[in-house]
């Protein structure tokens, strides 16, 4: 896997290479995730280093979780898109898939309540500069 | 190598349960109104922790409501007093972990503190994270499940590498975390379930 990432670095030193084969979306062909542009790579490393890991993280190791996340992301997409309403995707649905996990289940709760709450505290402070 | 930031930072705030994190982000950030920040701050915890108090003290409130008055007096006290109580108790602990939140962010190291400020700071682009769900269903989705799918993701990461620190650990590796961990720890989850795998069908009979 790691040779395989070090390629694709490689790859991506020279444009003519990558002319020929990128279709203009970055991506997705026969060659896997690697060929997508790294979408979290600055975001992934701050968060490795707060959750514990060196203050620079291998770069390998932050391809590998980018491609765990998009992963992650996908499938959990496509379940919800299965189940409540067909074919679109709601905040139910990621909820009811996310029930059984605890951690996950109440970090989901927490951030829809904050936010209805900000959205709340944003409305009153507009509604108070309106007034005056 | 254990990195004692981590050990303090991610077990403590785990097994103690977060503070309120609104009172914290008030302090720090009162212009940013934007949840930008993911911090773990769970109020389901505390109110897990709860029924197992409750229980304890609404039996002593109870206890002693009977002491004092007649028979039919109690039950109808006990009804008034038991959600005032309940709601008391789950200021008077939120206020307390609130408290404990600061004891232990004032006593950190600077290291700590600029890992703690990573960890609470760092979020997923939520523009990008909509262009990928909507470039899989092919219709737009609403903002609260971006904020919800970048939240879930977060802690996705946050236990990938939580497992990835421990086989580093055990391995008897040092931090930056190599690849070769990173896969240990994904099998690992993968057999707890904890990382979804559709494409893996099994089949009971065949």
């Amino acid at each position: 896997f790691t040779k395989a990432a070090i390629l694709m670095a490689d790859e991506e030193d020279e444009p003519g290479f990558e002319e020929e084969l990128d279709d203009g979306s970055g991506g997705v062909d026969a060659a896997g995730h690697g060929r997508r542009k790294r979408l979290f790579s600055k975001e992934l490393r701050c968060m490795m280093y707060g959750f514990g890991d060196d203050q620079n993280p291998y770069t390998e190791s932050v391809d590998i979780l980018e491609d765990l996340v998009i992963e992650f992301i996908t499938e959990m997409t496509h379940k919800a898109m299965s189940i409540g309403r067909q074919g679109r995707v709601q905040v139910e649905d990621i909820v009811f898939l996310i029930r059984k996990d605890p951690r996950k289940f109440a970090r989901v709760k927490d951030l829809l309540t904050m936010n209805e709450e900000l959205k709340r505290a944003r409305k009153a402070f507009d509604e108070a500069n309106y007034g005056s | 190598m254990a990195d004692p930031a981590r050990i303090k930072t991610e077990d403590s705030l785990e097994k103690e349960g977060f503070t309120n994190e609104e009172h914290l982000k008030k302090d720090q950030t009162e212009h940013e109104l934007v949840p930008e920040t993911s911090a773990g701050d769970n109020k389901e915890p505390s109110t897990q922790d709860h029924p197992k108090d409750l229980k304890t003290e609404t039996e002593a409130a109870a206890a002693d409501d009977e002491e004092e008055g007649t028979s039919g007096q109690p039950s109808s006290k006990r009804l008034k007093v038991e959600p005032e109580k309940k709601k008391e108790k789950r200021h008077k602990v939120d206020e307390d972990e609130i408290q404990k939140m600061q004891v232990l962010v004032s006593s950190f190291s600077e290291e700590q503190l600029n890992r703690y400020e990573m960890y609470r700071r760092s979020a997923f682009p939520k523009a990008a994270i909509k262009r990928l769900i909507q470039s899989i269903t092919g219709s737009s989705v609403s903002q609260n499940v971006v904020i919800a799918m970048s939240g879930i993701a977060k802690v996705f990461v946050g236990e990938i590498v939580e497992e990835a620190l421990d086989v580093c650990e055990k391995w008897g590796d040092t931090p930056p975390l190599q690849p070769k961990h990173m896969r240990e720890a994904v099998r690992r989850l993968k057999s707890r379930d904890q990382i979804p795998n559709t494409k893996h069908k099994n089949i009971l009979f065949h």
